[in-house]
């Protein structure tokens, strides 16, 4: 192998200095000439791991090697096939875990860099107007998807492929679920989600949104109405620390502080109506990718020092490896071993500090990481004025508990078969509201798992 | 799905109403519902209590407080707001309670006022007495739009008692707990008097349910903004509210969280203001 082979292509990024004063794109993507450069460096595995590793199976091998002979339109064709939104995962995807992790190339060198190729080509489509042509023949059966985040979109988007009628009921006023509300737009630019899920009503997916099933949409009146449901309503809710001080005003569930960043636009406050108020000093409770998100998007919004309070050790932190070290290049200040005990308020009712304890690392837990253990009397305090709670989320109870004769876990997911149904005869569901909160590509996966068993069901299989 | 003004009018100086179709809203509305309005693409979203449905319309009370509410004053009938979405919340059974007392103080407390006492009125069993008080006598809402002509015993009040009864609706509580007429006492309207009410009917073991009005965004259970704490349970307004016990509500932790944005509000209006030379 030459020695240049071993390297990656490198994608160009705003300069951490630029980035911090805007929401744009911190990638800025690849060139034609650079994507090729970057696909000829495969080296086109027999049996390719990349494939089995992906949660959708996306052809992998097939897709680079057009890449690499610069036959886009067909390359992105072949990533369409398996995966609805690739300008979308190529950008979350935690592949360092998937593909990427167990590219051949990987074991001498740098592995290939897949992620930002199947982002290349969703964005290289749009750009020239490239879409699939589809050949849909219809069904007359009817089937209802509830929510439309990555796990509804490839169930919805797969079904209708199949000829299906499908409705796809979404709460909020934007589609996209988690794309729109949670993912904040350097790292996932809105433009691109409203592109990919624009293709939905194209292959005709009839999407309505403000519908809120168990609110304004009665569960029992979609079971009359359809012959089949996929439920992927998420894991939208926040976890709350239940510690002293969170009624405390500058304290955020971590969904808060996203929401009003990302769906509602803060950032662009007062041009956009919802306003943020974000201290100098802020705290973020979590090290995953929304921990991540919410302290990026929170040195974009000017705050002087931001930290993130991590139980465990950087190594443990469950964020993709580019959002910590995006993270950490912006001045995010990480701050291990350390577990919120209060938080402290001021005479009039704003947060004004943050009690921890000092933690250490003992013997490894039920996830297999080393257990965070409390150092008794190390309590120490930081002062801040922004609190973020990003703890993980769990699934929405507006919906559970107006559809009690669904069966859920001990931690309120949804519990399914192998084949993704529920209980309930004819309706399946996937995601984080049966897995808790994981990524974006297992959501679409489970999506076109439910997508697959929803026919045999269908036509009494 | 467009939600054309129908009707728009003033109530007050302050308050006006209006009346847009939303009929997927008016459907499956029930009194202590409320809606989520998004007036503009860059806008808000603001819950807004519902004062009555007809024929797939809503209608709605709002004070000119904030930008949003400054800028939908400027709309006229027959434009068009970008979402009116709902219906939210979790309202209390329409049922027999006996002798129950509505009272409202704001703009949002009447209008709950005049939808719950409409469909308790029509609870047989059920003697519905209605109070709402206004500033002075300028500030009375047209007869049509008050509760008056959905209850059975209507009390109207005035602070300066330029009009009906002088005094706030608490004053009048009092005589009528006292007298031993009231078996349960629904409120809504400003949150410092919903505290004084919850002391008020302690007493007299009246159980007493309040609207909180909190800050929210999706109103659907996933942000937390609208989170108040009941009996030191946390709870949220826009999905297990908004009516709540009043003597389990944290009152000062209402308020407080209530003023979060002041500042940025004060920076909205300013903005709005320069940009389109509204007073």
């Amino acid at each position: 192998m030459e020695e240049t082979d071993k390297i990656r292509v490198p994608m160009r990024e705003q300069t951490a200095e630029d980035r911090v004063k805007n929401f744009d794109s911190v990638p800025l993507g690849y060139y034609e000439e650079e994507a090729m450069a970057e696909a000829q460096r495969c080296i086109r595995c027999k049996d390719p791991a990349c494939e089995t590793k992906c949660p959708v199976n996306m052809k992998i091998r097939a897709m680079i090697e057009k890449i690499a002979e610069g036959r886009f339109k067909e390359a992105f064709l072949i990533a369409k096939e398996d995966n609805p939104i690739p300008a979308i995962s190529g950008r979350v995807c935690p592949q360092e875990d998937q593909c990427e992790g167990v590219c051949t190339m990987g074991k001498k060198a740098d592995a290939i860099n897949i992620g930002k190729l199947g982002a290349f080509l969703g964005d290289w489509a749009m750009r020239n107007g490239v879409t699939e042509e589809l050949h849909i023949e219809a069904r007359d059966k009817k089937v209802a998807v509830i929510g439309s985040g990555p796990a509804g979109i490839s169930c919805a988007v797969d079904l209708r492929k199949l000829g299906y009628q499908v409705t796809l009921f979404e709460a909020l006023h934007v589609a996209g679920g988690v794309l729109q509300y949670g993912i904040p737009a350097f790292r996932l630019p809105k433009d691109i989600v409203d592109y990919e899920l624009s293709y939905l009503q194209k292959i005709g997916v009839d999407v309505r949104l403000n519908h809120i099933v168990g609110q304004n949409v009665m569960f029992d009146e979609l079971c009359r109405e359809f012959d089949a449901i996929f439920i992927g309503t998420g894991a939208g809710a926040p976890r709350f620390l239940k510690i002293e001080g969170e009624e405390l005003m500058g304290v955020y569930s971590a969904n808060e502080f996203l929401i009003r960043v990302n769906l509602m636009k803060a950032y662009d406050f007062p041009e956009h109506d919802t306003p943020i108020v974000c201290g100098a000093r802020v705290g973020v409770i979590g090290a995953g990718n929304v921990a991540m998100d919410a302290a990026r998007c929170a040195v974009r919004l000017g705050a002087k020092e931001v930290y993130i309070l991590y139980r465990r050790t950087k190594r443990e932190s469950p964020a993709r490896e580019e959002e910590l070290q995006h993270a950490l290049e912006e001045g995010v200040i990480f701050v291990e071993l350390v577990n919120p005990t209060r938080l402290l308020g001021s005479e009039d009712g704003w947060v004004k500090g943050i009690e921890l304890s000092r933690m250490k690392l003992g013997e490894p837990d039920s996830s297999g990481r080393p257990r965070p253990v409390k150092i008794e009397g190390s309590e120490f305090i930081v002062e801040l004025d922004t609190v973020v709670n990003a703890l993980g989320t769990v699934p929405n109870r507006l919906f559970l508990d107006r559809t009690p004769e669904l069966e859920t876990t001990s931690w309120g997911g949804i519990k399914v078969d192998e084949n993704l149904m529920t209980n309930i005869e004819g309706v399946f569901a996937g995601g984080d509201s049966t897995s808790g909160g994981a990524t974006v590509i297992q959501a679409l996966g489970e999506g076109r798992t439910a997508a697959a068993s929803i026919p045999d069901y269908l036509s009494g299989r | 799905m467009t939600h054309r003004i129908t009707r728009k009018e003033d109530l007050n100086a302050m308050d006006y109403l209006i009346e847009v179709e939303a009929p997927m809203v008016a459907e499956r509305f029930q009194p202590g519902n409320f809606a989520v309005l998004i007036s503009v693409p860059q806008g808000e979203r603001i819950p807004m209590s519902i004062q009555k449905v007809e024929d797939g319309k809503i209608t709605m009370f709002i004070k000119r407080l904030g930008k949003t509410s400054i800028e939908l004053d400027c709309f006229e009938v027959g434009d068009s707001l970008e979402s009116v979405i709902g219906p939210f919340g979790n309202p209390p059974e329409v049922k027999r309670y006996g002798n129950v007392v509505f009272a409202s103080d704001l703009v949002c407390g009447h209008a709950e006022n005049y939808a719950l006492c409409k469909a308790l009125q029509k609870i047989e069993g059920n003697h519905v007495i209605s109070i709402q008080t206004f500033p002075t006598k300028d500030d009375v809402y047209p007869t049509e739009e008050l509760s008056e002509a959905v209850c059975d015993e209507y009390y109207l009040t005035t602070l300066d008692g330029s009009q009906g009864i002088k005094g706030h609706y608490n004053n009048l509580l009092k005589d009528l707990l006292e007298e031993g007429k009231v078996d349960i006492v629904f409120a809504g309207g400003d949150i410092p008097a919903l505290r004084d009410l919850a002391k008020l009917t302690e007493p007299y073991d009246v159980p007493t349910i309040v609207t909180v009005r909190q800050i929210m965004i999706d109103a659907t259970g996933m942000c937390g903004s609208c989170r108040v704490f009941v009996d030191g349970e946390m709870k949220l307004t826009c999905i297990d509210g908004p009516m709540f016990d009043a003597r389990k509500l944290d009152f000062k932790d209402i308020i407080n969280r209530l003023s979060m944005f002041k500042k940025r509000e004060g920076e909205a209006m300013e903005y709005y203001k320069s940009k389109t030379g509204a007073k």
